[in-house]
């Protein structure tokens, strides 16, 4: 358990503490997981929250919130937020349905342009706050205005509904296929794209000299700079990336309800945010991990289904919601900084 | 530490497939529909009913889960689950799944849009559960039955009421309009335009979308106002935008000059048959929340083991100042 990353140390104690910081998310998950089985519902002795089905229905239900996350995650790395996540995925969902059933594109020439507006979309924010020098707050919550707008304008105003086959107006079978489940029927396509995001993102932030960069400019931004980091590149990448995963979540959403809307997403960025900050990365940048966040993503979407599953009343469930990120904020203060 | 948050990733995706390779599989009982005799079982049964809500944060939504709530009080052998999507389909989607997890006995259902609604209910009248829609449809047949109010008949009547009642000898009216691209905001101006063609004299002098919201009714009917001296009728697309143009009328002084009629009214407070109990509306029309009659349907199914039709449209009734109070002291029996 020794990093070179957690700085100094100095006692067993210490470490065994820091350790349980770190994975605070993973243990919540732990504890919440455990809660969910002993409160679960039961039915002719089955837990009903540990059938194959529900755990499907629950990873299934985070898929695209997990992938926002993981793109959020970079930009709370260094220091920033993005806002505009939510419309953005708004727009990718209305960019597939109107290129695929609309214009009749096939699935590869869409998904590669709905995926480029994401990139391009995030990497003009992160000019914006990058070179510009506005704050990543206001850049972005610019962009969320700029992208429902873009959404509504191309959609017309109204949702686009996704029928699927071979003729004119339809959406190539091929784009259905994102949406299905594989292994037996039981697994969801889009879990696995949340799970290779994920898997990406860990292994990427591992192997490459970016993720020394990231960590460094959300430390402290005017050393990396002085020590050679290149701010403005990581800055405009990190905002790329979390704007390419938002339009990746908006072509997922658009094949699971089987339409594009401009209304799509609304709220998700503060979803996704909230699945950040239970998941141990700091507001204040430089510190956290994607591990972190995929449990913090998956702690919510466990207690979003045992939730329902007990049929708690819908006002209720926000003021726990409202609690657990409270709660996961505070034991972050209670961290021992090193 | 790296290669304990990669092996902790590895873990938590391992647990994503594992999860979704365990244990029991429920998929078996595909393809059934659901017939009276699986789910029936008579008086003595006891059934769990899942409502599934596309939002609560609208008055009328809100009304449409209390009078469930009300009229399955009355049947012992129910007890009523509800979930509020937030006007998020997805999330909609998601309070479906997990009704069907906690094996419902019937599902009641107003979605929040009709496309992507349709393969979850499907999924859920796959499984043998009855499924009952509300106001709003979805695709398809994979639904027990649908029950909702016709917005070209209210939208006839309304026509009609302010041809014949208001403005027998014509005169001038303006429209507002609720949401543009919104299906009830279409079928309540179709019908309008049917219902007042009886007589050539009623001119529709000006329309403007309100967006179904008291705030823009009201500004809207600002500007209407200005640009038109005489307006004898306001043909609103609901209540709280009639509402706004009576108090955008009220600011300068002519709401006495004028009419006004909504749709929808609501049986609560702040709802359209206080607004014409309280004169500030001439009439407006009902738009069933078919509550009360989905528990009846629900009942239909499960404890009388018949059916029930595949789609019931319920009437609309006027409120004028003839009826206002009696209907609403009605509509709120224990209030």
């Amino acid at each position: 358990m020794t990093d070179v990353q957690d700085k100094v140390v100095t006692t067993d104690k210490m470490s065994v503490a820091a350790t349980l910081f770190r994975f605070q998310s993973v243990f919540g998950l732990i504890a919440v997981f455990v809660a969910a089985i002993i409160f679960s519902p039961r039915k002719n002795g089955a837990i009903l929250f540990v059938s194959a089905d529900n755990l499907a229905n629950v990873v299934r239900a985070v898929s695209e919130i997990g992938i926002i996350a993981v793109g959020m995650t970079f930009v709370i790395l260094i220091g920033g937020i993005d806002l505009s996540v939510g419309a953005v995925l708004g727009l990718a969902a209305v960019g597939s349905a109107v290129l695929m059933v609309e214009n009749d594109w096939g699935f590869l020439p869409s998904v590669v342009l709905v995926l480029a507006i994401g990139l391009v979309f995030g990497a003009l924010q992160g000019v914006a706050t990058a070179m510009i020098g506005i704050q990543s707050f206001i850049v972005t919550l610019a962009g969320l205005q700029i992208a429902r707008g873009l959404a509504r304008i191309w959609s017309g105003g109204q949702g686009v509904a996704i029928a699927y086959g071979d003729g004119p107006k339809e959406a190539p079978t091929s784009f259905a296929l994102l949406g299905e489940r594989t292994f037996g029927g039981l697994v969801p396509i889009p879990v696995i794209i949340f799970a290779v995001v994920a898997i990406a993102a860990v292994v990427f932030l591992r192997v490459s000299a970016f993720s020394r960069h990231l960590y460094a400019v959300g430390g402290n931004e005017k050393a990396a700079r002085l020590s050679g980091v290149p701010v403005v590149r990581v800055k405009i990448a990190v905002f790329a990336i979390c704007g390419l995963l938002a339009s990746l979540a908006g072509i997922v959403h658009a094949v699971q309800l089987n339409q594009g809307s401009p209304n799509d997403g609304i709220g998700y960025e503060l979803d996704a945010i909230a699945a950040v900050v239970i998941g141990g990365t700091s507001l204040a940048g430089g510190r956290g991990s994607v591990a972190g966040t995929v449990a913090g993503a998956l702690l919510l979407g466990v207690l979003n289904n045992i939730l329902a599953l007990n049929n708690i009343d819908s006002n209720i469930q926000l003021l726990i919601k409202g609690l657990v990120i409270v709660a996961a904020a505070a034991l972050q203060r209670l961290r021992p900084t090193s | 530490m790296r290669s304990v948050r990669i092996s902790l990733a590895a873990a938590a995706v391992a647990a994503l497939v594992l999860a979704g390779c365990g244990t029991t599989n429920e998929r078996a009982s595909g393809g059934a529909s659901p017939g009276a005799s699986k789910s029936c079982k008579g008086t003595d049964g006891k059934y769990t009913i899942g409502m599934s809500q596309a939002n609560v944060a609208e008055p009328y939504r809100q009304r449409m889960d209390d009078d469930i709530k009300a009229a399955a009080k009355d049947v012992p052998q129910f007890d009523v689950k509800f979930a509020d999507a937030a006007q998020d389909n997805a999330k909609q989607v998601a309070d479906v799944e997990n009704y069907i997890t906690q094996q419902i006995d019937l599902l009641i259902i107003s979605p929040n849009e009709a496309k992507p609604l349709t393969s979850v209910v499907k999924k859920a009248y796959d499984k043998g559960i009855p499924v009952i829609v509300l106001d709003r449809k979805v695709e398809g047949d994979a639904y027990t039955g649908f029950i909702g109010g016709d917005n070209v008949q209210i939208g006839r009547e309304a026509g009609k009421y302010i041809a014949e009642k208001l403005l027998p000898q014509g005169g001038n009216v303006v429209e507002l309009k609720g949401l543009a691209g919104a299906t009830p905001q279409a079928e309540r101006h179709e019908g309008f335009v049917e219902g007042i063609k009886g007589n050539p004299k009623v001119k529709v002098i000006a329309a403007a979308s309100g967006d179904w919201l008291r705030e823009k009714g009201q500004s809207q009917m600002d500007a209407l106002l200005k640009a038109n001296p005489k307006i004898d009728v306001v043909y609103s697309h609901n209540d709280p935008m009639a509402e706004g143009a009576y108090l955008a009328a009220k600011a300068v002084g002519r709401e006495k000059e004028m009419k006004f009629t909504g749709i929808d009214a609501l049986p609560i407070p702040s709802g359209g048959i206080k607004a014409v109990e309280q004169g500030r509306l001439s009439a407006t029309f009902t738009y069933p929340t078919n509550g009360k009659e989905a528990i009846a349907a629900a009942k239909k199914i499960l404890v009388d083991c018949g059916t029930i039709e595949k789609t019931q449209t319920l009437p609309t009734r006027l409120i004028d100042a003839s009826n206002a109070a009696k209907i609403y002291a009605e509509e709120n029996p224990t209030g």
